[in-house]
């Protein structure tokens, strides 16, 4: 049996030696901290908290639950601060030769908020209670888990799955550790009602729509937390957001934008923390599988990823915050492929444009776009238009955007599109390149031919290697005109010590929460 | 009058049907709530998962039917967001909802009866044109308008009051005068007219022929008579008020119906969207009911007309 990937970047020497000083470090997990808690935190949260939230169970593709497992809850591996996947509950793990079967050794002495120690059997009916994102995936690739002590887990893979620690880790919450007893003694609803946890902080009270508190726990195994009390208030209304952090109603603010974010940038006291989400924006090319379209020359393609001035756009509306990848797969995901530096300059777009016999530009109907992003696709279609490609922005609202999108209403003209989706590189080139994906209006044959190669590959390099060139085919083939990873801003007060914004790459919200302190507190 | 009472019930129960009907469809319309559960980009299989898990892989037809099912015996329906039921969600909002209309109900009626009072009896001066101007404001400045600026100064520049939440009196302040300052202004124009109306009555006239005290002409025999057009109105604003408070509410941060309502469009969820809309139905309709048999009391011919 050997060992296997603590990380995305790690060898399996590298693994090794992490999981030797994992042993050390947690063979009997306490508190490194010694000092007791103090003082309160309050946000103001964006969105309205809904008690799904407590239940890693219950856990959708979508990254705003987590604002609140990782202060209540716990899992196996999860993405730290210069590790994505970090050993937590589980202090190492490895793999067969044969990809069949992964192994964790539990951290010895981690308990939960009751008292109770995390096991392996929480661990097994954690997995098997899942039943959010990816929950079928998981399900339909693992045949067993077995338990054969409290610190031991083997999971038994069907066939080969490279992708198992991406889905256990990042990809979906089945990695996060309930406790098996006293779920099934007060129900499903009894545990949103009062969840319980191994994370570092615990469940106080909850009003749904108006506020979440959260008390310290002071035997979370990796460090005490040093803020006593965190309290969520939802506040709406952007304005509002500022409002009260301005007042010292709220210490923490997610979500304050555009001249918003300016203004508090400038005020006193108060500190803009922007953060690089691990969502890509793109412009799509839905017409370049139709040899009769202007789209169907590369060059054409080549010359919008030319047009696009990228930095002007985020510097004028999220303050120059974006992050200018020239990819649509997040640089944070497992094997990305860095493309060359994106660069603006219209005079060569407009030369492309020329030798692709459009000297005079052309009309390319629609910019299909979410509304709630039309501020972005305003500024493309006014820099198309310098380069003489004409468009009209057709908003639509997030929904049925997205609907029009997967169900390819938008075959012609151009499309602005966005992914937030968790997994890593396959799985992103699944969704929008290779034939089949939900998003794709189109697709390359070499390109396909590369994913199945990778999709059993359990030989990490050589993933890794099919991988870069299915992306860097995509590059070249200008099939996307990437804009950035979007810019997540937020404000802190002037109480605020550490508020762990963007320690964990591409995340959006302060974590960990046992690292946040308060001034001279 | 039995048989009244009865045909005008059976016309409620219609209304409220045809109100069901359409908020079910009407929603339904707006788009795919699946879609906003997750991340775009996220795989078809947490798509139709989620759909599955809702009911809303199911026919139209069969969804309305569970829907209708569910409604006869009380129920709702469960939040897709917050996986409660819906019923429960909205009891625990109504007592803000109604703290806040009560307070800014009162707050409309002693600012707008006052002043329309005065500017009916100073018709054409300096009172009367405060009072236009004052109306003007009143239903042309937008709420979360009115609502931004206070908080601008009386939260952030003078500190005085909390910018938003709930919990104490000082929290209640902004919102009951950010929601009331539109009805107040409508509660102004309706009493000065209404107080016009009655003064250029006959019996008025004779008032003040018996050579009794201006003031007690107006307080006594104009002031009473007009109050009621004024009083039937703030008695419909109420309701809309309770269920209809959607900016305030959400510029405030107050937890009320009309942020459930913001919150169930947002996150298109519909058992929110339906039920809240239902619940203000079926207000309307027992408030209106109510006034029908009312009238009917009074006045027999209204139930032989029917």
């Amino acid at each position: 049996m050997a060992s296997s990937g603590a990380g995305a970047q790690l060898t399996r020497r590298d693994l090794l030696a992490v999981a030797a000083l994992g042993v050390a470090a947690g063979a009997a997990a306490r508190p490194a901290r010694a000092a007791a808690p103090a003082g309160q935190l309050t946000y103001a949260v964006h969105v309205s908290l809904a008690p799904t939230w407590f239940d890693p169970a219950e856990t959708l593709a979508l990254i705003t639950p987590y604002m609140v497992l990782y202060a209540l809850h716990d899992a196996m591996v999860k993405p730290m601060p210069d590790n994505l996947m970090a050993p937590c509950l589980a202090q190492s793990w490895s793999a067969s030769e044969d990809g069949l079967s992964y192994e964790f050794v539990l951290r010895q002495g981690v308990k939960f908020h009751n008292g109770e120690p995390v096991t392996a059997e929480d661990v097994k009916f954690s997995f098997e209670r899942y039943r959010g994102a990816a929950h079928e995936l998981m399900q339909e690739q693992v045949a067993a888990i077995e338990t054969p002590d409290p610190q031991h887990v083997h999971f038994k893979l069907k066939k080969p799955w490279p992708d198992f620690l991406t889905f256990y880790s990042t990809a979906s919450g089945s990695g996060w550790i309930v406790p098996k007893k006293y779920v099934e003694q007060v129900g499903d609803d009894g545990f949103k009602r009062a969840p319980i946890g191994a994370g570092p902080y615990k469940f106080a009270s909850f009003t749904p729509g108006v506020e979440l508190v959260l008390e310290a726990f002071e035997g979370y195994w990796r460090k005490t937390p040093a803020v006593k009390r965190l309290v969520m208030k939802v506040i709406p209304d952007e304005a509002t957001r500022l409002a009260a952090l301005k007042r010292g109603e709220a210490d923490i603010a997610y979500s304050i934008r555009g001249e918003l974010a300016e203004e508090l940038e400038h005020t006193p006291g108060l500190s803009l923390k922007p953060v690089v989400l691990q969502a890509p924006n793109w412009l799509y090319f839905p017409e370049q599988w139709d040899p009769k379209s202007p789209w169907h020359d590369q060059r054409v393609r080549q010359a919008v990823n030319f047009a696009i001035d990228r930095d002007g756009m985020s510097k004028a509306l999220f303050g120059g915050y974006c992050k200018i990848t020239d990819s649509i797969i997040p640089y944070t995901f497992e094997y990305y492929w860095q493309p060359p530096e994106a660069v603006y300059d219209p005079e060569k777009a407009k030369k492309l444009l020329a030798e692709a016999g459009y000297a005079n530009g052309f009309d390319a109907g629609f910019l299909y776009c979410d509304s709630s992003y039309s501020n972005m696709a305003e500024v493309s279609v006014d820099n198309l238009a310098q380069i003489g490609i004409r468009t009209k922005l057709e908003p639509i609202e997030r929904a049925a955007f997205f609907a029009g999108y997967t169900s390819k209403k938008y075959p012609r003209g151009i499309i602005q599109g966005a992914s937030g989706a968790f997994g890593n590189a396959a799985t992103r080139l699944a969704t929008f390149v290779v034939n089949g994906g939900a998003y794709c209006y189109g697709n390359y044959p070499d390109i396909d031919a590369l994913y199945p190669q990778q999709a059993d590959e359990i030989d990490r390099g050589k993933r890794a290697a099919i991988l870069e060139k299915m992306q860097q085919l995509v590059y070249q083939k200008a099939i996307y005109a990437p804009i950035w990873q979007l810019g997540f801003l937020n404000g802190t007060g002037p109480r605020v010590g550490e508020s762990s914004f963007g320690r964990i790459p591409g995340f959006a919200y302060t974590a960990p929460f046992e690292d946040l302190t308060i001034k001279g507190a | 009058m039995k048989g009244y009472i009865l045909r005008r019930i059976g016309y409620c129960l219609l209304s409220l049907f045809l109100l069901s009907l359409t908020i079910f469809f009407f929603v339904r319309v707006t788009g795919d709530p699946a879609t906003l559960m997750v991340e775009p980009g996220a795989s078809q299989a947490d798509l139709d998962a989620i759909r599955q898990q809702f009911g809303l892989d199911r026919p139209l037809w069969v969804q309305y039917a569970a829907f209708m099912a569910s409604l006869l015996s009380g129920d709702l329906g469960q939040s897709f967001y917050y996986r409660e039921p819906v019923m429960s969600l909205y009891l625990s909002r109504l007592p803000n909802s109604l703290l806040l209309a009560f307070v800014a109900m009162g707050l409309s009626l002693v600012i707008g009866i006052p002043s329309g009072i005065l500017a009916s009896v100073r018709v054409g001066r300096f009172w009367d044109n405060a009072g236009k101007l004052f109306a003007l404001l009143g239903l042309s400045l937008p709420s979360f308008w009115v609502g931004l600026v206070m908080i601008l100064i009386f939260s952030v520049y003078l500190g005085w009051l909390p910018s938003s939440g709930s919990g104490t009196p000082l929290h209640l302040i902004m919102p009951a005068f950010a929601l009331g300052w539109y009805f107040a202004a409508a509660h102004m124009r309706l009493t000065r007219s209404s107080m016009l109306e009655v003064l250029g009555s006959e019996y008025v006239k004779l008032a003040r022929l018996k050579g009794l005290p201006e003031a007690l002409v107006i307080a006594k025999h104009a002031f009473k008579n007009a109050l009621i057009p004024v009083l039937t109105l703030a008695g419909i604003n109420l309701v809309i008020m309770v269920n209809v408070a959607v900016v305030v509410e959400t510029v405030f941060a107050w937890p009320g119906i009309g942020r459930l309502l913001y919150e169930g469009i947002t996150f298109r969820d519909f058992p929110i969207v339906q039920g809240v809309v239902l619940m203000g139905g079926a207000m309307i309709v027992v408030v209106n009911l109510l006034v029908d048999i009312l009238y009917a009391v009074i006045d027999p011919r209204i139930r032989l007309e029917r």
